[in-house]
């Protein structure tokens, strides 16, 4: 099994210089704004312009296309069901026992489209702003400093993880382990995500200790002194009217 | 040793684990201000336990300590602790979070509230004391073992300490980063404490040693003389290194 965690490089783009606190808070506006969405065209608008805001914010397509492309894979496992088990007297198509559903499909295709354009905003964010500064921005626009930590520390745990489990299988593999269907491979890969699990709450505290020791007090600070310019709100609002219109088109077609 | 020269004076120090196990038990001692010492003792022996308790990390009883003036056990001091000892953990990876080299590095100067400017001058001279000049973009994570250990001497250099506390420096260092590493920690003129197995590293740093074992300080003097009683080094866990064994080998072979 291959995993990546690289992060998308950062882009060059007009984009890079947008004060990070309107950059985010017109993205959690428009992720907003697409949860609330019920129509399969206005989904599919709302992922048209998240690739805008990609095309805009100059993201390498290539490595935007691939994160897409195994989002697409993961969210039709969870989509694929949906036209089957639908029950609606609206239209549908029936093979023997098999029925699929016309309403279910639309729903299909508005869970996928929805959970395409909401990572693709998040994308958005993250290359075109340093995780440091879009952490500071979501503490100046008042997201709880838990929340704020948290998304800090995931950065770090996912590569800790992955290296670890990386460790883990190779120690496994050396001993002679295949994974197999059996119980003493479920057993085994239990015992290791258990582990995993001790092992990450350790160095959760030892990081925490080495934090404190280095005066932290729960405040992010950065060198980067956020400024707000013109363009900055226009931006936002650019984004906010967009997201409200697609929404209220969407509420008009239900 | 009286408290106006002695950067570290630790009076009755004890700290039991949540468990009731105790880890440091009436630990007595002091650092002069310039001095280096080394610490050393088998696993368990509490080396780690003594730091965050003299970092202000665990908690200790007022008066059992004093670290640069400051008593770690009042919160008040206790918030500027962080300014005058620096800490440098044994597995790197406790120490580096952030998602470039640089923020990692000015991570302790900010939460100092000190100026960007200033912020930025200290990472510049930090970095470049560890010879990482360059790589301020660079993600920490994907750094070799000696890269990150550099780091986060930088990440604790920046802050400009008084005291440094030095973990088991030498983890993870190959023989050059290592002996990098011993020209750069005795280039560096402040109070040092060196918890470390590596005997060899803290008699190439440290005239003075005490040895820990059970939490309890068992033996306190010159580094070479401690190191060369056999029986003190196996009752102990530990080893004679190597240079004094060689030592006492030419010596027996000259009588």
């Amino acid at each position: 099994m291959t995993l990546s965690f690289e992060t998308l490089p950062t882009s060059a783009s007009s984009w890079n210089r947008i004060d990070p606190r309107w950059k985010l808070a017109g993205i959690i506006f428009a992720t907003g704004a697409v949860i609330f969405l019920q129509t399969f065209s206005a989904a599919a608008l709302a992922l048209a312009g998240a690739w805008l805001l990609v095309i805009a914010g100059r993201l390498p397509i290539k490595q935007f296309m691939k994160r897409m492309g195994a989002l697409a894979v993961f969210l039709f496992l969870f989509t694929v069901w949906l036209p089957f088990m639908t029950k609606d007297d609206g239209p549908s198509w029936a093979w023997g026992w098999v029925h699929m559903s016309f309403r279910g499909l639309e729903l299909a295709a508005v869970f996928w489209c929805k959970g395409l354009a909401i990572v693709s905003l998040v994308l958005v964010a993250l290359a075109t702003t340093p995780l440091h500064s879009l952490l500071q921005a979501a503490q100046a626009l008042r997201i709880p400093r838990v929340l704020v930590h948290v998304l800090l520390l995931t950065q770090r745990y996912v590569f800790y993880l992955v290296h670890e489990f990386s460790r883990m299988r190779t120690a496994l593999r050396v001993r002679g382990f295949r994974n197999r269907a059996t119980m003493h491979s479920y057993r085994t890969i239990g015992h290791v995500a258990g582990t995993l699990l001790v092992r990450s709450s350790e160095q959760a505290v030892r990081v925490g200790h080495a934090m404190r020791c280095r005066g932290f007090d729960g405040k992010l600070h950065s060198v980067v002194e956020f400024r707000t310019t013109v363009k900055d709100v226009e931006l936002f609002l650019l984004i906010v009217v967009s997201a409200t219109a697609v929404l209220v088109w969407d509420m008009a077609q239900r | 040793m009286s408290l106006t020269v002695a950067a570290i004076c630790v009076a009755d120090l004890t700290y039991a684990y949540p468990g009731g196990i105790t880890a440091l038990d009436r630990l007595r001692f002091a650092v002069a201000k310039g001095e280096s010492v080394g610490l050393v003792g088998p696993n368990g022996a509490g080396k780690t336990s003594l730091f965050l308790c003299l970092s202000g990390v665990l908690p200790v009883k007022a008066g059992a300590a004093q670290v640069a003036g400051l008593d770690p056990a009042r919160p008040e001091d206790r918030r500027r602790l962080p300014a005058t000892v620096g800490i440098v953990f044994q597995n790197s990876d406790d120490q580096l979070f952030n998602s470039t080299v640089f923020d990692d590095v000015a991570f302790g100067p900010l939460n100092l509230n000190l100026p960007a400017d200033e912020v930025r001058l200290r990472v510049a001279e930090a970095l470049d004391c560890v010879g990482m000049s360059g790589l301020e973009q660079r993600l920490p994570f994907h750094l070799s073992g000696g890269e990150k250990r550099r780091v986060a001497l930088a990440g604790v250099l920046a802050m400009r300490p008084k005291i440094l506390l030095l973990d088991e420096p030498s983890m993870h260092l190959d023989p050059r980063g290592r002996r990098e590493f011993i020209r750069l920690v005795n280039g560096l003129e402040v109070t040092k404490v060196i918890a470390s197995h590596d005997l060899e590293l803290i008699l190439e740093t440290c005239k003075r040693a005490i040895v820990l074992d059970h939490g309890t300080i068992v033996a306190d003097g010159p580094a070479r003389s401690l190191f060369a009683d056999q029986m003190l080094m196996e009752t102990h866990g530990l080893e004679v290194p190597h240079s004094l064994s060689h030592h006492r080998d030419d010596q027996r072979h000259h009588i």
